[in-house]
């Protein structure tokens, strides 16, 4: 009885043991991964805005979206970005549907 | 029988139970926050400068998906891992986004958003030349194992983005199905400044665009695609606080602003014409996050709205 008693003490610490190692060695699956060894354990991505988004000032001439190629040129803005040459037609978003049999996946936005 | 036998005699019990508790609590704590890939199966074709992902910041998430799901007929996924709930949004079974939920803190004024995620091939290189360039981190650069890289930052106007390096790559550059996103504007104060700030991190071609009402409006562009607009706050417009705003495309503009206020939502740009011909608007979720709608039909007028 002794010994099956020894052999259960003996046999839970080992689990203990065990558990702990399983622990350490979960800890370290999702480590080093990173430059600097951080992974995403939780998410800490979300933010939130300061309060107080304002959308007035939208007139008809107040356009936001994508031409469908070719759009007119402005001014530019000297001093700032390295503008397209006057040459290059705006370019629009992409044209092509997904075929009907496409792999399914991600990608979210597709521009 | 003895204490130290009643002990023994209980002790093996107790270890298990130790050993149980143990287990599920490392289950719990060091399994990792599992977003599912960008592209499956994977592939190795990248789109830096495309916007690849975007993820809602919302104090309920139920209220979220029941928004979303009766206005654009997404579904959702759950992960829950430690304290954190997320739930992918799929749009006809495909990723389309992200929602997760977040407690305001107690006394902030902050009100929700859609976070958009921009690709790039390697995030701390990214991040070092944005923050050369006058940006400021958000969130630091951290890996979730099938999504690959990203890091959160600020651009020099305070526009909060991502920048994401995909582990299975970015999405073919296919027009976008109604239901998901199609294209994305920055709102800000200086488009110049911004754009030559997105140029040096991206290495967008940069069209500037005429404008009728004074406004200024430049095109970010890569692969020969634009990718999103850059514009300056309309004319008397107050509270300007720069920001980007992704906008998804739907059938019909109308339609779906009526549905959106019928679920809770609120109008903050009615529906009306835009540069390709078809009818745009901006509305807020229940949270206050806002987000656009955009028809993008092949039949919409290819010459601008007069």
């Amino acid at each position: 009885m002794n010994i099956l008693r020894n052999r259960c003490v003996a046999l839970g610490f080992g689990a203990v043991g065990l558990a702990l190692a399983l622990t350490q060695l979960s800890a370290c699956a999702v480590e080093g991964v990173g430059v600097d060894g951080s992974v995403g354990v939780g998410y800490d991505a979300g933010y939130y805005e300061p309060y107080g988004y304002e959308y007035g000032g939208w007139g008809p001439g107040y356009r936001v979206g994508p031409g469908r190629g070719g759009d007119r040129r402005g001014g530019g803005h000297p001093g700032s970005y390295r503008p397209a040459p006057a040459s290059r037609p705006t370019p629009s978003i992409p044209s092509r549907p997904r075929a009907g049999g496409s792999p399914r996946g991600g990608g979210g936005p597709h521009h | 029988m003895s204490s130290i036998g009643r002990i023994r005699n209980f002790l093996p019990q107790g270890v298990w139970a130790v050993l149980l508790s143990v287990v599920g609590l490392s289950t719990l704590y060091a399994a990792p926050f599992e977003l599912p890939p960008l592209n499956a199966p994977p592939s190795t074709e990248h789109h830096v400068g495309k916007v690849v992902w975007a993820d809602l910041v919302t104090p309920d998430l139920a209220a979220a998906e029941r928004f979303y799901g009766g206005l654009l007929g997404w579904t959702f996924q759950s992960i829950h891992a430690g304290n954190s709930d997320y739930a992918v949004a799929l749009a006809d079974g495909r990723p389309v986004g992200g929602l997760f939920q977040k407690a305001i803190a107690a006394g902030e004024h902050r009100q929700s958003a859609w976070l958009t995620f921009i690709a790039v091939r390697d995030v701390d290189a990214a991040k070092r030349t944005a923050l050369s360039q006058g940006a400021k981190v958000v969130s630091d650069s951290k890996n979730y194992p099938a999504r690959g890289r990203q890091a959160v930052l600020t651009d020099p106007e305070g526009a909060v983005f991502a920048i994401l390096a995909s582990s299975s790559g970015d999405a073919p550059d296919f027009l976008a199905d109604s239901g998901e996103w199609l294209w994305s504007s920055l709102l800000s104060k200086d488009p110049g400044a911004e754009a030559a700030f997105y140029q040096t991190l991206f290495g967008y071609d940069v069209f500037d665009l005429a404008s009728d009402d004074g406004s200024d409006h430049v095109i970010l562009s890569s692969d020969d695609f634009a990718r999103a607009s850059v514009n300056a706050f309309p004319a008397g417009s107050a509270h300007r606080h720069a920001h980007w705003l992704n906008f998804i495309r739907v059938d019909s503009t109308a339609d779906s602003v009526a549905k959106a206020v019928a679920l809770g939502g609120r109008v903050l740009v009615e529906p009306h014409v835009d540069r390709h011909g078809g009818q745009v608007a901006v509305v807020a979720d229940p949270a206050g996050a806002p987000f656009g709608l955009m028809e993008w039909t092949e039949s919409d007028s290819k010459t601008e709205p007069k």
